[in-house]
């Protein structure tokens, strides 16, 4: 039994919206609804249940549960991924796992949270100890620093991040399903011109927090092939890291866990990153997308911007990047957001992407970001390669 | 010259205590910095964790006063806040390493933009909290 032996047999999402008008329970039984309909997947076919973790969710002890019981879904299999941005990825892994084990046989793998409209987040971390007195707000500040320590290493080039920005909005432009506010195009100008909110991270730098829900459905790739599914996303190489340099003092922030799980993905894969045909990373900061660049190895460590000056991320172009418009521009959806690019990554390779559907179709690398730690990067890092069923 | 606040005049929020970072806080009350040491592994570490981030055993902790001179590691100018902090922007949110080898979070006052720079060498500025405790705050060591 290996990864390889299972595939993402269908996929479904809700459009993003900046506050949601319907519960998250709902959002849920949308994303249910829509994958029964694509598979052809009996209600009483799913045996397992991975969520991902929710800000709506946070504080229900029972969360995995009580959204089964919400969808009816009987199971052998039942639990929810605490990994922040990076559950929805991690949850397609821990899928196949239990498809490995034995432990069911059709996993739904269910992403949905309405932070905006709810959110029951109470973070027990460093941050009231050691960070808030300091009028330190999370995220923000944290990649402020972040920035200007790469800055200070390699020099920022904000003309490069500021494509990476453009080549994103203009994905959203296609995306019906991104969150209407972003779907206006920019210019690398208005990208540099953009208020700053912790220098240097401008407010295009940043994700606008949304509510919305996604998923795909997981089964074995043998018994999707009895179905008769044609349409697979088959997982090849999956690569997982938390808090690296936990056992150190003094962390470089520009090297993040990318490195290690990449270096995993690929070598599970047997594929170098040249190979890759569009990808769909994590995006809560323009900058985490350049440094992904490096440290998956599409260009070296400090090159980030010389790759993206040279390089073509739309849809059409060389290296496709976040089709759907990423978290940036289609709007992130709390800790459910990790859905967003993963969906997009499958339907591409379901050649479903419409009017932004990329030429190769031979694989997709998707990625994860989650947690934010003390003076560091972030906590967890992964990256999953997808192939179409071959 | 850009002068940017040190929001001494606001009541910060009142960090909790841990059970085993209770000696860091109540140094702070005689203006004493004092870190985690761990004498197998020969380093330093912060924030206080429950067991050595070096060695992962308890036993090879103990704690050391240190000056709280250092430098500035990276930074961040805060230019949209949340209250209390907010109408006080622009403020500076600093990771500084100590010179025993740590990062520490925390706020550089008495600084101007124009000074402000990677390896600004700095010094503790202990801000008073409501409880007696005092806040680890950092300043120009001109």
């Amino acid at each position: 039994m290996a990864l390889s032996d299972n595939a993402i047999v269908g996929y479904a999402e809700t459009k993003i919206v900046p506050r949601s008008e319907v519960d998250v329970w709902e959002l849920a039984a949308e994303v249910l609804d829509g994958i029964l309909e694509a598979t052809g997947f009996a209600h009483d076919e799913i045996d397992g249940l991975i969520l991902s973790s929710s800000q709506t969710g946070a504080g229900n002890n029972f969360w995995s549960q009580t959204v089964a019981d919400q969808l009816a879904l009987e199971l052998n299999f039942c639990q929810t991924v605490d990994i922040g941005g990076c559950s929805p990825v991690g949850a397609v892994a821990r899928a196949c796992a239990a498809i490995d084990a034995g432990l069911a046989e059709n996993v739904l793998c269910l992403f949905a949270d309405t932070a905006v409209a709810e959110n029951n987040g109470r973070p027990r971390s460093y941050g009231a100890e050691w960070t808030s007195p300091f009028g330190y707000l999370g995220a923000p500040a944290a990649f402020g620093m972040l920035s200007r320590y790469y800055d200070d290493k390699f020099g920022l080039d904000f003309r490069a991040l500021g494509k990476l920005a453009v080549a994103q909005r203009e994905h959203a432009l296609r995306n019906p399903n991104a969150c209407e506010k972003l779907r206006k195009p920019i210019t690398v100008d208005d990208y540099v011109n953009s208020r700053m909110i912790n220098d240097p991270i401008r407010l295009l730098d940043c994700v606008m927090p949304c509510d919305g829900a996604s998923g795909v459905l997981v089964t074995g790739r043998k018994a999707a092939e009895k179905r008769g599914l044609a349409r697979c996303a088959v997982p090849v190489g999956y690569g997982e890291r938390t808090n690296v340099g936990a056992q150190r003092a003094i962390v470089d922030p520009t090297v993040t866990g990318h490195r290690i799980a990449g270096e995993r993905a690929f070598a599970q894969a047997g594929m170098k990153p040249g190979e890759i045909g569009s990808f769909h990373p994590y995006d809560d900061f323009i900058i985490a997308i350049m440094m992904q660049l490096e440290m998956l190895g599409f260009c070296k460590h400090g090159e980030g911007a010389a790759y993206i000056h040279e390089t073509d991320f739309l849809f059409s172009g060389d290296l496709p990047l976040n089709t759907g418009g990423g978290q940036i521009s289609a709007g992130q959806c709390g800790l459910a957001g990790g859905g967003t690019n993963l969906v997009e990554a499958v339907r591409q390779l379901f050649g479903e992407g419409g009017e932004r559907q990329v030429k190769n179709t031979a694989n997709a690398l998707v990625t994860g970001i989650g947690g934010i730690p003390y003076g560091r990067n972030w906590n967890t890092s992964t990256v999953l390669i997808l192939t179409p069923n071959a | 010259m850009t002068q940017l606040n040190d929001m001494l005049d606001i009541e910060r929020p009142l960090p909790p205590a841990r059970s085993f970072s209770a000696p860091f806080w109540e140094a702070t009350r005689e203006k004493r910095l004092v870190i985690q040491y761990d004498r197998v592994a020969g380093a330093y570490q912060f924030y206080p964790r429950p067991t050595s981030i070096h060695t992962g055993r308890r036993g090879n902790l103990e704690w050391r006063e240190v000056s709280g001179l250092g430098q500035v590691f990276s930074y961040t100018i805060v230019r949209r806040a949340r209250p209390p902090f907010r109408d006080r922007e622009p403020y500076i949110v600093a990771m500084v390493t100590l010179d025993e080898g740590v990062n520490v979070m925390s706020n550089i006052i008495r600084c101007t933009e124009e000074e402000l720079a990677q390896g600004l060498r700095v010094k503790p500025y202990w801000h008073p909290l409501s409880d007696g405790r005092h806040l680890l705050l950092f300043e120009p060591d001109r």
